[in-house]
């Protein structure tokens, strides 16, 4: 058994007084990709947001319970969530590169938290940061140009390289390559493989497939219960409650 | 839960492949009772249909594999429906192996109406045959209808193919010492038995698959084996 980097202990979350998540419990290996599936509304993202305290942007949100990370409460008032987000970043569905050059949307994020003490420090860690994310070949020539010209692929693994590049612990993927084609979704996948050597990562995603294919472990939501957590290979072989097999399976609930 | 997909057209593919194997499984238990029956009443007629048959089957066999492949490649099946489809492709192979050697002892049927006849034997072989056709019924049934329980008792009941395997080894050797003139006809009549007794190991795995189908594991315990003539050194 791998380290335990998250543990999410009854936590609830209520969007006014809509009880989104419903006591959920789980632990979140190191060094391991997990996939949150279940149908559309069943509080995976609302979960996934909870890791990083992305939902303390939305006011009527209200999160119960203990999310810990390394043993440590991320939702104590000591902790700033900007330093959090650092620790655990974030990919979202559509690439959102800023409207920068493409070494500057890497460079912002070390700039900012100081992890780079001069010029040669930081053209190293954009250098490391878009040959994590498997991009440093098709851009090194033009690291000038900005990054919301490239192509929807090469954008969504720029969003990946920005995030590695604080050297984060967790990385949070929502939805990764629901934008993307065949080939650009297969290297983010081969990518995410990667990255697990180095991080924990957490993958929602609609495509059971792919949590199929890049995951270890996998976690099934329904309406705001975390249903079944386990193996991902078990899952969809032999998924223990009949709403998971009822939902990987692709039959009515 | 529901059974049915969202997309019907998954299940009306699972269902025409579970179809193949039941189509298959019935022309399967025909030969093994007219194998049987061809050899009790020396009916060449009824021996040469069985191993015309034996191609009917084959080709279901190919068939079933190719739905299979194709249902896998298209579906990407997963749980109980992955279950489904490689329980399809097993038991399509278990029978295609059991019409063999219905259509085996068939051909023996063939040289056997030639020799004088051993009393006895031919009669005790139909009992044996209908033994393990009523087996195949019984595991086709826990097929279709999801029946662990049933294909656990099939499991169970290998035994007592076993043990008329045994009582017919005994005797034979002693037909073939009462009278040298018996051996070839005893030899054919033994591949007869012994290839029974495989029927049954074969619907015995069978069992187990269906076991697997409906659970998600097989079986753990080994099943006791009552074949004991590979330890017979003499008769008693």
């Amino acid at each position: 058994m791998k380290d335990i980097k998250f543990s999410a202990r009854n936590v609830q979350v209520y969007y006014g007084t809509t009880h989104a998540i419903k006591d959920v419990n789980v632990d979140i290996a190191d060094k391991t990709v997990t996939a949150f599936i279940g149908p559309s509304g069943c509080g995976k993202s609302t979960f996934l947001r909870s890791l990083n305290r992305m939902n303390d942007t939305i006011d009527i949100c209200r999160v119960e319970g203990d999310i810990l990370l390394d043993g440590e409460d991320i939702y104590d008032k000591r902790v700033d969530p900007v330093q959090l987000r650092a620790k655990v970043g974030m990919v979202f569905q559509k690439p959102n590169p800023f409207p920068k050059s493409i070494y500057d949307n890497i460079a912002y994020g070390p700039r900012i938290h100081g992890l780079a003490k001069n010029k040669t420090d930081l053209d190293e860690i954009v250098e490391s940061s878009l040959k994590r994310a498997a991009l440093w070949n098709e851009v090194k020539d033009r690291l000038d140009a900005p990054g919301t010209g490239l192509s929807g692929g090469q954008q969504q693994r720029l969003c990946i390289a920005r995030a590695v590049a604080t050297q984060p612990e967790v990385l949070l993927m929502d939805e990764p390559c629901s934008a993307l084609d065949p080939i650009a979704t297969a290297q983010v996948e081969e990518l995410i493989d990667e990255l697990r050597s180095n991080f924990s990562v957490v993958i929602v995603t609609h495509s059971m497939q792919q949590a199929a294919r890049v995951s270890q472990k996998t976690a099934f939501f329904h309406l705001g219960n975390l249903v079944e957590y386990g193996e991902t290979g078990q899952i969809f072989t032999n998924p223990v409650d009949p709403r998971t097999e009822s939902y990987i399976s692709g039959r009515i609930g | 839960m529901s059974d049915q997909h969202i997309l019907s057209a998954y299940d009306r593919d699972l269902e025409s492949i579970q179809a193949l194997v039941m189509k298959m499984g019935g022309l399967v238990e025909a030969a093994i009772l007219d194998g049987a029956q061809s050899l009790e009443t020396r009916d060449v007629e009824l021996a040469e249909k069985v191993r015309a048959n034996d191609k009917a089957i084959d080709e279901l066999e190919l068939r079933i594999n190719e739905e299979a492949a194709r249902c896998i490649a298209l579906r990407a099946p997963v749980s109980k429906d992955l279950r489904t489809v490689l329980t399809t492709l097993k038991l399509a192979g278990s029978l295609e192996r059991i019409g063999d050697y219905a259509k085996n002892m068939a051909k023996r049927t063939n040289v056997l109406v030639e020799m004088r006849e051993i009393p006895g034997p031919d009669a005790s072989l139909r009992r044996m045959a209908r033994e393990v056709e009523g087996m195949l019924r019984d595991v086709l049934d826990a097929y279709i209808q999801r029946d662990a329980k049933l294909a656990e008792q099939v499991r169970e009941h290998d035994h007592d193919v076993d043990q008329m395997y045994n009582a017919m080894f005994r005797e034979f050797l002693t037909f073939m010492m009462e009278d040298p003139r018996n051996i070839t006809a005893c030899m054919h009549l033994h591949f007869i038995a012994k290839n029974i007794e495989r029927m049954g190991d074969l619907v015995t795995n069978m069992a187990e698959q269906v076991i697997y189908l409906v659970t998600g594991e097989l079986p753990e315990d080994s099943r006791p084996k009552a074949d004991s003539t590979s330890y017979i050194s003499k008769v008693d």
